[in-house]
C-alpha cells in the first residue's frame, strides 16, 4: 500500500471505519451491474472507502457514476477522497465547469418545477398537484436533497387517488427512508404495499419489494430472525428490475442465508431454506452461501465457518452487512459449536480447537464466555482438556459407565459430569417448599404487625392524591451504631 | 415444718384441676403470700436464704418469684455478699422457674427479669444476657414472638459483645407481635393458648412496642448476625427490616440503613446483588433507589469480571457514606470476598482448574491485581476449602505437573429417591406446622377493627359488583377495584399448592 493510500485508510480507520485489506471474491463491475439508481454510487463509494485493493477502481468508478447524476455533493466526495487516496488518477480533480453548470441545470430545474407545481395548486388539479410533487421529490432525491424530497413524496398523500398511486408512493417514500437509514418508518411506509389483493397481477412483485425492504429495516435494527424470514420469503420469480434499486437478488441470498445461519436451528435451515424452492433460486447465485448452509444442516459445523470465513471480506464491503457482520459471525460460530457438542458426552479441547480454530481467542476462553453467558451447559476440565457434555440418559447408561473406565484406563482424561435435570429438579422442588414455608411466615408475620397497628407511617394522609413526597419517621435513629 | 413454709408451699395444687381453677388458686396464693410477705417482712429479710432453699424454684415457682421481688425492693440488701446471694436466686429461678406459673403473675416475672439485665449489674452482662435467653425461652418455647425484653436483651448483647449468648433467641423466627386487647376469655395458665394469648401488654409479660423497636431489634438482630459471620441470618434480618410493612408513604431511617447493610451482606452471602422482595412497600423502593444507590452501583460493580469498577464504586461510598454508617469493615470484607466468589463461579464453568489458571482468571479487589504468586492462590483456596466456602480440592499430582483444584459435587446433589422423599417430608411437616400459627393469626384478626372493616367493604364491593352486573349484562366495570387495589394483598405471590 503505497503513503497516500496509507493516510487515507487510516484516517478511515480513525473515523471508526471498516477497513478490508483482503481481496473480495466479487469482481466490481458485475457486481455493481446488479443494481439501478442512487444505490450504485452508495455501494461503488462504500467499497472505495472500505477497501484497500478495489480502493481506487471503486472511487474511480463512484466519480463517473455521480458525474452521470445530478448530486454535485456526492461528486464532490468522490473525488476528494480519490484525491486523497491516489491524486495522480485523472479523475481525482473536480470539474468545476461540470459543477457549475450542474448547479445551475439544477437550480433551473427546481425553479421551474416549484412554479409549476404552485400553478396546480392554483388551479386545485389534484392529479396535477400530485404528480409536481412527484416530479419535485424525484428531482430532490437526485440532486441529493433527501430530506426535501421526502418532504415533497409526503405531501403527495393527500392527492392520492387509486391504489396504483398509494403503492407508488410507498415505493418512493421507502427508497428515500432506506438512503436515509430511518429503518423504523419503512414498516409505515411499506403497508399499502402489503394490502394489496393477491389477485393483483403486480402483488407477487410487490410482495417481494416488500419482504426486502422489510428485511433490510430489520437487519437495521437487528431483529435478525424476523429479517431472516423477510429474506427467505422473497420469491425468486420476480424480475429483479423490480427491486435492484435498493438490494440484488444475490444480496437476498446472502442476506437471507447469514441470517437464517446466526438465527435458525437445523431443521428450520433445513425447512425453510433448502426445502424452499423459491429461496434455493436465489441461492444458486450464492452457491457458497448453499454450501455454507448445507455444511450446517449435515453438521459440519467447521467448513461451513470455514466457508463463510473465506467470504468475510465480501461481506465486510456490504453497506447494510458491514455492520452486523461480527455479531452474525459470532452467533453463527456460537451456534455451531453448541451443536457441535450436542452428540458427545465429552470433547477434547485440542479436537475442538481443530475444529474451530477461528481468528477470535482460544478455543478455552470462547468456551469459558459461552459456558459464563448461558448459551453453552458444560464444564471444561482445564487439567486434562477435555470438555464434557452430557445428556442425562447417557450419562446413567451401562454403556457409557463402561466407555469411560475403558478410556479412563487408556488416557486417563475423561470423568463423567452431569448436567442432571432430575438432580435440577430435586433442588427446584425442594427449594419451592421452603420458599414456600419462607414466604408463608413472612406474610403471617406481616399480618400481625398490621393487625398490632405496628406499620411505619407516612405523614401523607389516606386517600390524599397530591401529597406524594415520602416522610422518613425520625423517631427511630436513636443509637444505631 | 415452719407454718410460713407452708403458705409458700401450698402452690401449685395437685394434678387434676382445670385452668380456670388453677388460675384462680394462683391469684389467692399470690394474695396470701403477699400477706405473708409484709406481715413476716424481717423474717424473710434474714433467713431468706433458708426459706429459699426449701421453696424450689421450678415447683413453688411464684412463691420463690414473689419472694425475689420483695428481696428486690427491700433496702437492706446493698451489700456485696446479699448482692451475691441475690443473684444465685435470680440464676436458680430463671434456669428452672414453671412457666404455667408465671403466665399468672406477669408483671413481677416482668419486673425481676428487667433487673436481671438492667444497669443495676447484678449480673455481668454476659450472664445476663443468658440468663435472659434461657428465660424468654422457657416462657415461649417457640420464640415466636417478639417483647420488650428481646429487644432490650439484643441491644445489651451487641453493645457489650455477648452475641453468642443470645444467638438461640434471636435465631428463632418472629411471627407475632405483642398488641394490647388481645387476651382471651381462657385463662393466662391454659397451655394450649398461642403465645399472643399470653404474651402481651394486658397481661404485662412484656411491655408495648413500637415500629421502631421492632425495626431496630431485627436491625441489632443482623448486626450481631454479622459479628458470627452468619450471612444467610443477617442477610434475612435485614431483608425484614427493608420489608417491613409501612403506610401513608412512611419509610423509616432503619429501613434505609438495613437496605444497604442488606446490599453490603447480600454480596457476601450469594456473590451477587440481592433482588428487593415484592413484599417492599413503593413507598420504601422510592427512598431505597435514591438515597441507597451508591451502594446499589458497588453492588453492581460487583458483578463485572475486573476490579476496576468495584474499586471506584468502593471510593465513592467509602469517601461519603461508609464511615458514617458503620460500614467500612463490612464494604472492606465485601472488597476481600470479590475474588473468593470469582473462584467460586469457576465451578460453573470447570470441573478442574491449574492454579495458575485461578491466578489468571481472577484478580483481587484489595490490590486491583491478580494474586502475586500461585502460593498465594493455593493458600486463598485453601482457606476457602476449610471454611466451607468452596466444595473442593486441590491434586496435587505425583508427577510433579503443577497443583489443580477440583470442584467436588455439593452434598445435595446426587441425593436418592429416598433421600429426597425424607428432605420433602422435613419440609412438610413444616408446612403443617403452620397450621396453629395460621389459626392463632385468624383468631387475632377476627377481632382487628380494620380487618373487619376492611372485610365488610369487600363484601359490599362485592354485592354492588354483582348487582351492577344483573343490571348491565357481561359489560361490568369493576368499579370495586378501585377501593380494594389500595389495601395489600398480603397472600398474593405466594405459590399455590
Amino acid at each position: 500500500m503505497d503513503d497516500r493510500k496509507l493516510a487515507f485508510f487510516t484516517a478511515i480507520e480513525d473515523q471508526g471505519g471498516v477497513i478490508v485489506k483482503e481481496t473480495p471474491k466479487f469482481d466490481l463491475d458485475l457486481y455493481i451491474q446488479n443494481y439501478k439508481g442512487r444505490t450504485r454510487f452508495e455501494r461503488l463509494f462504500h467499497v472505495g472507502r472500505s477497501s484497500v485493493p478495489l480502493c481506487v477502481d471503486a472511487l474511480k468508478a463512484a466519480v463517473q457514476e455521480a458525474k452521470a447524476g445530478s448530486d454535485i455533493l456526492r461528486y464532490q466526495m468522490a473525488v476528494n477522497s480519490l484525491f486523497q487516496a491516489a491524486p495522480n488518477e485523472p479523475e481525482a480533480s473536480l470539474d468545476k465547469a461540470w459543477m457549475e453548470s450542474k448547479e445551475k441545470e439544477n437550480r433551473d430545474t427546481t425553479a421551474h418545477l416549484q412554479a409549476e407545481l404552485q400553478g396546480y395548486k392554483n388551479n386545485l388539479i389534484k392529479e396535477s398537484i400530485r404528480m409536481g410533487n412527484e416530479d419535485l421529490g424525484k428531482h430532490f432525491e437526485a440532486i441529493g436533497d433527501v430530506e426535501a424530497a421526502m418532504d415533497s413524496f409526503w405531501k403527495m398523500r393527500t392527492d392520492v387517488s387509486s391504489t396504483e398511486q398509494l403503492v407508488d408512493l410507498g415505493k418512493l417514500l421507502v427508497r428515500v427512508a432506506i438512503e436515509r437509514r430511518d429503518w423504523k418508518s419503512i414498516g409505515n411506509h411499506l403497508k399499502p404495499l402489503n394490502s394489496v389483493n393477491d389477485s393483483d397481477p403486480k402483488a407477487k412483485a410487490l410482495k417481494t419489494y416488500s419482504k426486502i425492504a422489510h428485511g433490510i429495516a430489520a437487519l437495521g435494527q437487528e431483529r435478525y430472525k424476523e429479517a431472516a424470514f423477510c429474506f427467505v420469503e422473497a420469491s425468486s420469480g420476480v424480475p429483479p428490475e423490480i427491486y435492484n434499486q435498493i438490494a440484488s437478488p444475490n444480496d437476498v441470498a446472502i442476506y437471507g442465508g447469514l441470517l437464517a445461519l446466526a438465527t435458525m436451528d437445523r431443521h428450520e435451515l433445513q425447512a425453510n431454506l433448502l426445502d424452499n424452492d423459491s429461496f434455493r433460486e436465489f441461492l444458486q447465485r450464492e452457491p457458497h452461501i448453499r454450501r455454507a448452509i448445507t455444511q450446517f444442516v449435515n453438521g459440519r459445523y467447521a467448513a461451513c465457518i470455514e466457508i463463510l470465513e473465506s467470504y468475510r471480506p465480501d461481506y465486510l464491503l456490504d453497506i447494510y452487512l458491514q455492520k452486523h457482520v461480527p455479531k452474525l459471525y459470532a452467533d453463527i460460530r456460537t451456534k455451531s459449536i453448541v451443536q457441535y457438542l450436542k452428540p458427545f458426552s465429552c470433547v477434547r479441547l485440542d479436537t475442538m480447537q481443530k475444529a474451530f480454530n477461528g481468528p477470535g481467542p482460544s478455543i478455552e476462553d470462547e468456551l469459558f464466555t459461552m459456558i459464563e453467558d448461558g448459551k453453552l451447559n458444560a464444564r471444561i476440565d482445564a487439567i486434562n482438556k477435555v470438555r464434557y457434555y452430557l445428556p442425562l440418559f447417557l450419562q446413567r447408561s451401562a454403556f457409557f459407565f463402561m466407555l469411560t473406565r475403558l478410556l479412563r484406563t487408556t488416557t486417563k482424561s475423561i470423568t463423567p459430569i452431569s448436567t442432571d435435570s432430575r438432580q435440577q429438579m430435586q433442588s427446584k422442588a425442594l427449594q419451592t417448599l421452603e420458599n414456600y414455608e419462607k414466604q408463608a411466615l413472612d406474610r403471617i408475620r406481616r399480618m400481625n404487625i398490621m393487625a398490632a397497628d405496628l406499620e411505619v407511617k407516612g405523614s401523607r394522609k389516606p386517600g390524599g392524591m397530591n401529597d406524594i413526597s415520602f416522610s422518613m419517621t425520625t423517631d427511630d435513629t436513636a443509637s444505631l451504631a | 415444718m415452719d407454718t410460713r413454709l407452708t403458705v409458700l408451699t401450698a402452690f401449685p395444687p395437685a394434678a387434676g384441676i382445670d385452668n380456670e381453677e388453677y388460675y384462680q388458686n394462683s391469684q389467692q396464693h399470690a394474695k396470701r403470700v403477699r400477706e405473708l410477705i409484709r406481715d413476716n417482712a424481717q423474717w424473710i429479710r434474714e433467713s431468706a436464704d433458708d426459706i429459699l432453699k426449701h421453696v424450689n424454684p421450678a415447683v413453688y415457682s411464684l412463691s420463690y418469684l414473689m419472694i425475689l421481688e420483695y428481696l428486690l425492693q427491700s433496702p437492706g440488701w446493698t451489700s456485696q455478699q446479699a448482692h451475691e446471694s441475690l443473684a444465685s436466686y435470680m440464676a436458680q429461678f430463671f434456669l428452672q422457674f414453671d412457666a404455667r406459673q408465671i403466665r399468672c403473675k406477669g408483671s413481677t416475672w416482668s419486673d425481676v427479669l428487667k433487673e436481671a439485665y438492667n444497669e443495676r449489674g447484678l449480673f455481668p452482662a454476659s450472664v445476663a444476657v443468658e440468663l435472659g435467653t434461657t428465660a424468654l425461652l422457657r416462657l415461649d418455647p417457640s420464640g415466636s414472638i417478639i417483647t420488650s425484653h428481646h429487644c432490650s436483651l439484643v441491644e445489651l448483647a451487641y453493645n457489650t459483645g455477648n452475641v453468642g449468648a443470645i444467638l438461640p433467641l434471636i435465631e428463632k423466627p418472629i411471627i407475632y407481635m405483642p398488641a394490647k386487647g388481645m387476651s382471651t376469655a381462657q385463662p393466662l395458665c391454659d397451655m394450649s393458648l398461642p403465645p399472643p394469648a399470653y404474651i402481651n401488654p394486658d397481661s404485662q409479660l412484656t411491655d408495648a412496642l413500637t415500629s421502631a423497636a421492632v425495626l431496630q431489634y431485627d436491625f441489632l438482630c443482623g448486626l450481631c448476625f454479622i459479628e458470627r459471620r452468619m450471612w444467610q441470618q443477617a442477610f434475612d434480618a435485614f431483608e425484614r427490616c427493608v420489608t417491613y410493612p409501612t403506610r401513608d408513604g412512611g419509610c423509616s431511617k432503619i429501613m434505609t440503613e438495613a437496605y444497604n447493610k442488606w446490599i453490603l451482606v447480600g454480596l457476601l452471602l450469594t456473590g451477587k446483588p440481592p433482588t428487593l422482595p415484592e413484599t417492599t412497600s413503593q413507598a420504601a423502593k422510592k427512598i431505597f433507589a435514591t438515597q441507597g444507590k451508591p451502594y446499589k452501583l458497588f453492588a453492581q460493580a460487583f458483578k463485572s469480571e475486573t476490579t476496576g469498577d468495584l474499586v471506584r464504586e468502593f471510593e465513592v461510598i467509602n469517601s461519603e457514606l461508609l464511615p458514617n454508617e458503620g460500614n467500612v469493615e463490612l464494604a472492606k470484607l465485601v472488597l476481600a470476598h470479590y475474588q473468593r466468589w470469582q473462584i467460586i463461579n469457576l465451578r460453573n464453568i470447570y470441573t478442574n482448574i491449574s492454579l495458575e489458571k485461578i491466578q489468571e482468571r481472577t484478580q483481587s479487589a484489595e490490590t486491583g491485581a491478580p494474586l502475586p504468586t500461585v502460593e498465594a492462590v493455593d493458600q486463598l483456596v485453601q482457606s476457602m476449602i476449610a471454611d466451607g466456602s468452596l466444595q473442593g480440592a486441590i491434586e496435587r499430582p505425583k508427577d510433579g505437573s503443577p497443583a489443580y483444584l477440583t470442584f467436588l459435587s455439593s452434598p445435595a446433589q446426587g441425593m436418592s429417591e429416598v433421600e429426597f422423599s425424607a428432605q420433602v417430608n422435613k419440609v412438610m411437616q413444616g408446612i403443617k406446622a403452620l397450621e396453629p400459627i395460621i389459626e392463632a393469626t385468624n383468631k387475632r384478626l377476627a377481632s382487628n377493627r380494620e380487618y373487619i372493616s376492611h372485610t365488610v367493604k369487600r363484601q359490599f364491593d362485592a354485592a354492588r359488583e354483582h348487582k351492577l352486573g344483573l343490571q348491565s349484562t357481561g359489560g361490568g366495570f369493576e368499579e370495586s377495584s378501585f377501593h380494594i387495589e389500595e389495601e395489600e394483598d398480603l397472600m398474593s405471590g405466594l405459590p399455590a399448592h
